[in-house]
């Protein structure tokens, strides 16, 4: 097997010396994988991805990309924020260009490619129409909506998404996680994938989309577990109604049930 | 219809009442004798020309203001060190009304518009200073993180990141300094008005009303001309407010 996209060894994070949001996680992350992360609500999800992204630093611990450390944010490692992080003075339009306009991610294309980029991650995202519109004139979802398309449209070679689909309804959910499978590049070989780092709540999204699902646990954040996810791809409707689909979900629910009991009740 | 009907109800009532007040005594002014001073000052052209004189002071000190204060309040929102350096300078002078250190200018610069444009730039630089530090730390951090994760330089950063987010503090800030300027420069022209060599604004001729003329009635009418003025300030910096700034709620 080729080395790991990114390492992380021994990773642990502490605020303020007292709160241990992670402790020792030791995980490798794939070239190409489609890990879901998956835990109880401040089980330092959230801290993983911010290291990750090279926002926070360890307490202690090593995280590399490509075998050398991240020492900060880099453009090849996108971010989605769980608040969105919109950037309220910029319109739809304005706010799912930036990286474009004003980043590395936009080098190379010229004003007309990158107009038809946004206008096709707008429209994916199913946002047409609302291109003029404000951050403050929109739903909670439509926000999130253009945080995603935010970050796909600069098609960053890494995704470290933070629960990117929570707000969305059902319909739209469904219809946006086989998007972003597409984003991905479940129908080109493993080698042409990008990598994606995936947090979310829900444990039947984490089984339909990822290639493996880290179960943490919570007080302090340390990983339970590692689920293989072994289900054919390409993934569709089909996979959503399998046997072996369900069966996934429920071992997980399993594994996290008594974590979420204990995390709801302290 | 109605709404403009309640509106004038109060001015009109008020202008009633100080007719009838007045009219007791034969020097006190009226609502009609105020009136004909106003259309005599505006006739001739004084009453203009005195304001016009008073705005330009005005918008040149104010300038200088911002244009010092934005830069230095971006510093030292954004850069701790520049910050504990200079606040303690800043809280020391703050205090300080514009003026009390009149007479500091007038001997340094004289009495002409050269003191006048100083005692406004420093009248309106400290809340134009003091809103566009706190514009610059009350952005949200997420944002700032954002921008650093899709790779922007510093410098971009600091263009299409952290002004635009204090943009609408600073823009308070502004608004809040101009009309202090509008104060101080009155303020400011009433004292230096006796001076020989002060030449005109609106501040002077109402001292010249008052100290040689003794013409109630004209001073009564730069009054007003200068409440009219600064209403017409803040409603046109609102108004530029809301046509820049049309994302924030200010
Ligand atoms: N900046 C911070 N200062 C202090 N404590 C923090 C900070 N950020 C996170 N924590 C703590 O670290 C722990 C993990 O937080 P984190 O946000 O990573 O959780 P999470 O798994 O993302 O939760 P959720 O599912 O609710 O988003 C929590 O106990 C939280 O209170
Ligand atoms: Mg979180």
């Amino acid at each position: 097997m080729s080395a790991p996209k990114i390492r992380l060894d021994c990773v642990s994070k502490s605020f303020g010396g007292s709160v241990v949001a992670v402790e020792k996680l030791s995980l490798d992350i794939r070239d190409g994988e489609f890990l879901a992360i998956v835990g109880p609500s401040g089980c330092g999800k959230t801290t993983v991805l911010n290291m990750l992204a090279g926002l926070e630093p360890l307490t202690s611990g090593t995280m590399t990309l490509n075998g050398k450390p991240i020492e900060g944010p880099g453009a090849e490692r996108g971010v989605m924020f769980q608040d969105y992080a919109l950037f309220p003075w910029r319109t739809v339009r304005g706010n799912v260009e930036f990286g474009l306009v004003y980043g590395p991610a936009g080098q190379g294309l010229s004003p007309a490619e990158r107009t038809e980029r946004v206008e096709r991650t707008i429209e994916m995202v199913g946002l047409k129409g609302s291109h003029e519109k404000y951050p403050h004139q929109l739903s909670g979802g439509m926000r999130q909506r253009v945080a995603l398309a935010r970050l796909m449209a600069s098609e960053p070679e890494i995704l470290l998404m933070d629960e990117p689909l929570a707000a969305l309804d059902a319909q739209t959910r469904v219809i946006l996680q086989d998007e972003l499978l597409r984003i991905w590049g479940q129908d080109r070989p493993a080698t042409e994938r990008r990598t994606v780092v995936f947090i979310t709540h829900a444990i039947d999204e984490a089984v339909f989309l990822a290639d493996r699902v880290a179960v943490l646990s919570s007080h302090p954040g340390r990983l339970k577990q590692i689920i293989d996810i072994d289900l054919p791809r390409p993934r569709g409707d089909a996979t959503r109604r399998s046997g072996d689909f369900a069966r996934l979900c429920q071992s997980i629910w399993e594994l996290i049930r008594e974590e979420a009991y204990r995390a709801t009740m302290n | 219809m109605k709404h403009m009907a309640l509106r004038l109800a109060v001015p009109l009532l008020l202008l009633a009442g100080w007719q009838l007040l007045a009219s007791g005594s034969a020097q006190a002014p009226r609502p009609t004798t105020v009136a004909e001073a106003a259309i005599a000052m505006l006739r001739d052209g004084d009453l203009l020309a005195g304001l016009a004189t008073s705005l330009g002071r005005v918008f040149a000190g104010f300038a200088i203001a911002a244009c010092v204060a934005i830069p230095l309040g971006i510093a030292m929102g954004s850069m701790p060190t520049v910050e504990r350096n200079l606040d303690p300078l800043v809280e020391t002078f703050r205090p300080i009304a514009a003026l009390a250190i009149l007479p500091l200018v007038i001997l340094w610069l004289g009495s002409g518009s050269g003191a006048a444009i100083a005692i406004v730039a420093y009248a309106a630089f400290f809340p134009i200073l003091i809103n566009t530090i706190s514009g610059v730390k009350r952005i949200e951090p997420s944002l700032m993180r954002a921008a650093l994760t899709m790779g922007l330089t510093p410098l971009t950063r600091m263009r299409v990141v952290l002004l635009p987010a204090a943009l609408p503090s600073i823009l308070v800030g502004m608004r809040i300094g101009l009309g202090i300027a509008w104060t101080a420069i009155i303020a400011a022209e009433l004292a230096v008005g006796a001076k020989s060599g002060s030449s005109g604004g609106i501040g002077q001729m109402m001292f010249v009303f008052y100290a040689y003329s003794i013409d109630l009635n004209g001073m009564v009418v730069c009054m007003i001309a200068v409440g009219i003025v600064a209403f017409a300030l803040d409603r046109a910096l609102r108004w530029a407010l809301a046509i820049t700034v049309p994302w924030s709620r200010i």
